[in-house]
């Protein structure tokens, strides 16, 4: 991998991918998404569902049970003390913890005995199975002892529940793993695990080309070298879909964007899948809403819009906005004249925001590309809707779960009432409505109507306009089976208990 | 002598807490901060970063925060970093000793030759040697670092296979010298070489301002051989500005470099300072600017007392 883990916590990471993987190797969660988006089973004994007793009838009560026979690596047991201790770390306002997302609906934490839990949620919310497929539990019996979990020792030298033990750590360079032989799914089929830091993808590349390193994680071979890297014998380049879609994000808050005809109009004239193909050499594959098209919610009956600038010029007229002296089209002494911004020194986002600017020229809108540190875009100028447009890749906000309150419901506006990450400033009282009521729905088809519907309305409004779904080429030896590439995490190590040497 | 490194030592303190105030005011008025990461971060709502903001410590005015940082110094306590709560020192001290040894066998290799290279051309000046070695050092200068560093591993760790291409040891031989020298040659060497092309050119002007010095004329209508002229008269007074420079050139020993670590996989300093940059980790970054003003501080006081020791015109006081 590229990156390096700095924090070996599960609840204290910050740089998903790279950080999943000490989570992976020495903790485990109540249960995993597999690649097909299922729930499986982990500490828990199963998934609770409405059918198998485990959820109530008004979906308010969760019941969890947990495997009887799971150790800590110190070989103390795993018990329901454990997740309790999780949970109450997580809603703990002095631990600095990524997101409580799901958690801060619990009402009520209940530990029946060691093996049962009851939770009661303040109201009835589908995606709280994601709540904790995204928390691995910690021991409560070394944790509750620390006066700062932020800074204890334990962050650099876990204990975990995990397949692997962390070894040695040589920093900026690699960290190993020795197999834990007591693991409840059984042991790993390898002894040892060593996850290396490389952190030019390059010479990354070429270490996997010559065998220094079984598998390449993230960020995978770089987009113009697929072909050669299909191509090479004894190896397998594995096309993994990442959670991610890029979008063009347009700030409804600004006066440019205000009318959804123009927001339309400026999608309808950009070439999306040109600029897939030319731009990202076809490694991603162009979606027409917030979920990737192998996500099971997505709504397949949508058509792309794009590029129809014919369209997009009627469009505009319609809309009065007329073009002026200087090329550039007006209305009301507004001008549709923007910034496009996102992370400086991405020559493929540059790439796209030339071609972008060239397509919008055409039909008389003026766009200038102002791109700064990622530090600088992804603070305060965009958690505040201080530019005008983005070029982002986002996934949804609960896990995979296809909910996505945070991003487009009205009361979720941070620049306006704090909360929330509806950072294009969008408002639309029936996506509000089909956003509350998705989260409630038990049954899977009753979902999928509801977030197809809410697919229909932004495709129509483009508060965002969809590009592509991220894809990221890893590339292993053939003779490393079980890995399985899985777009409902950004893990690549997510199954790592199965991995075996054919 | 003594009481004149004394009051150099003295004098350091105001200057380092100098350094501090602007280091850590720049870095606060710098836009953007540590809180980025979270945003692009889907589950991690605003009020999630409000709330680190709060635990971080970043929630109060920057000379209350300068403060809190200021008096841990005192107490010898370098913070914590943000996202892996660890004490800053130790995250600095694990990373020291790779950057010392690259950049040292870097600095002494390109001295050494570099120097010598400098010497023969203003000795011979205009010869071919000295057009070759004047040439030479233009290209070097001219080329990228990563240019070089990615060669150098085209050519030898994967046609050639002779080296390996990246990181300090194999898998299982940390610690074993004769590896760890194995890949140390190619980072080394692609660093020496922009490092000998500057110091052959520093020795070459050096030494040539010297030779044509009234005095090095005297010695020579002494009639002394040109080899005493060179190493008793010319030397000493050619290599003062050299000592100087590699006063200067010391921090280089603590803050690393930064391309070729990262083209080699080099666990060192450089790439610390970059991932803490790219992380806005305000504790790391303070820790590496006191370090690094703590080594200028020394590296010129060091060059100040050789001088002195090599030049008795210079009086310490």
């Amino acid at each position: 991998m590229t990156q390096e883990p700095v924090q070996f916590n599960p609840l204290l990471w910050v740089n998903a991918g790279t950080e999943n993987v000490p989570e992976t190797c020495m903790f485990d969660a109540l249960w995993d998404v597999n690649e097909k988006g299922e729930f499986i089973a982990n500490l828990a004994t199963k998934i609770p569902s409405k059918e198998n007793g485990g959820i109530s009838a008004d979906g308010l009560v969760w019941k969890i049970e947990l495997r009887p026979d799971v150790k800590w690596t110190d070989g103390q047991p795993f018990t329901a003390k454990d997740v309790e201790f999780t949970y109450q770390t997580i809603i703990n306002p002095a631990v600095a913890i990524r997101s409580r997302s799901g958690f801060d609906l619990i009402k009520n934490f209940k530990v029946v005995d060691s093996t049962h839990i009851e939770i009661e949620l303040s109201r009835s919310y589908v995606p709280f199975a994601w709540a904790w497929q995204n928390m691995h539990i910690v021991p409560q019996h070394l944790l509750s002892k620390e006066s700062n979990i932020n800074t204890s020792g334990f962050n650099s030298q876990p204990v975990g529940t995990g397949p692997f033990l962390l070894k040695s750590r040589t920093a900026g360079s690699h960290m190993i793993y020795e197999r834990n032989p007591n693991y409840h799914r059984g042991a790993a089929k390898f002894r040892q695990f060593i996850h290396k830091f490389v952190p030019d993808q390059l010479v990354l590349y070429g270490q996997a080309k010559t065998g220094e390193v079984d598998y390449m994680g993230l960020s995978g071979v770089p987009g113009d070298r697929w072909r050669e890297a299909a191509a090479i014998p004894d190896r397998d380049l594995l096309t993994t879909p990442q959670p991610w879609v890029q979008f063009v994000y347009f700030n409804c808050g600004k006066p440019q964007f205000k009318d959804p005809k123009v927001r339309k109009a400026l999608y309808m004239a950009l070439e999306m899948q040109k600029s897939i193909d030319d731009v990202y050499f076809g490694t991603y594959k162009r979606t027409l809403s917030y979920l990737h098209t192998s996500h099971w919610a997505y709504n397949s009956s949508l058509k792309d819009p794009t590029p129809n600038p014919e369209a997009a010029t009627k469009l505009l007229d319609e809309a009065g906005w007329k073009v002026g002296a200087d090329g550039v089209r007006e209305k009301d002494g507004v001008k549709l004249k923007f910034t496009m911004s996102t992370t400086a020194g991405v020559p493929a986002r540059q790439n796209a925001q030339a071609l972008f600017q060239q397509n919008w020229k055409r039909i008389g809108v003026e766009m200038e590309i102002r791109n700064f540190p990622a530090s600088v875009v992804w603070g305060e100028y965009t958690t505040k809707s201080q530019f005008d447009t983005l070029l982002v890749s986002w996934e949804p906000t609960v896990g995979m779960d296809p909910d996505y309150t945070a991003r487009a419901h009205s009361k979720q506006i941070p620049a306006k009432t704090g909360v929330g990450s509806n950072y294009v400033q969008y408002e639309n009282a029936e996506v509000d409505r089909l956003l509350e009521l998705g989260v409630t729905q038990a049954n899977i088809e009753d979902r999928k109507a509801t977030y197809a519907r809410i697919q229909e309305i932004l495709a129509e409004e483009v508060p965002f306009a969809p590009h592509g779904g991220t894809y990221q080429g890893n590339l292993k030896k053939k003779q490393l089976t079980g890995i399985k590439p899985n777009g409902y995490t950004v893990n690549a190590a997510w199954n790592l208990y199965e991995w075996a040497w054919a | 002598m003594l009481s004149y490194i004394t009051r150099r030592l003295l004098q350091s303190v105001p200057l380092l807490v100098g350094v501090s105030i602007i280091g850590f005011g720049l870095m606060h008025l710098a836009p953007g901060g540590p809180l980025a990461v979270y945003t692009l971060n889907p589950t991690i709502t605003n009020q999630d970063i409000e709330r680190i903001r709060l635990v971080l410590g970043l929630d109060q005015p920057v000379h209350i925060q300068y403060l809190k940082w200021a008096a841990g110094m005192f107490t010898g306590n370098w913070g914590n970093t943000f996202f892996g709560g660890r004490p800053v020192l130790d995250v600095i001290l694990e990373r020291m000793p790779a950057t010392f040894l690259l950049m040292g066998s870097a600095l002494s290799l390109a001295i050494l030759i570099g120097v010598t290279i400098g010497i023969l051309g203003a000795v011979r000046r205009y010869s071919v040697f000295d057009t070759l070695a004047t040439t030479g050092a233009m290209v070097a200068l001219s080329f990228p670092t990563f240019w070089f560093g990615l060669m150098a591993i085209y050519f030898f760790a994967v046609r050639l296979g002779w080296l390996p291409s990246g990181g300090m040891f194999e898998l299982g031989e940390e610690g074993n010298p004769l590896d760890l020298l194995r890949h140390l040659v190619l980072p080394a060497i692609v660093l020496a070489l922009v490092i000998t092309a500057i110091w052959s050119r520093y020795a070459r002007s050096s030494l040539l301002e010297v030779l044509h010095q009234d005095y090095m004329r005297t010695a020579k209508a002494k009639g002394l051989r040109p080899r005493e002229r060179l190493l008793r008269h010319a030397m000493p007074n050619a290599l003062k500005p050299l000592i100087a420079l590699l006063g200067i050139e010391l921090p280089a020993l603590f803050s690393g470099a930064l391309v070729t670590e990262t083209i080699f996989g080099w666990p060192g300093m450089g790439r610390l300072f970059v991932d803490a940059l790219n992380m806005k980790e305000y504790p790391i970054l303070m820790g590496m600017i006191m370090f690094t003003a703590l080594f200028v501080i020394a590296g010129n006081l060091i060059a100040d007392v050789i001088i002195a020791l090599l030049d008795p015109r210079v009086r310490l006081s």
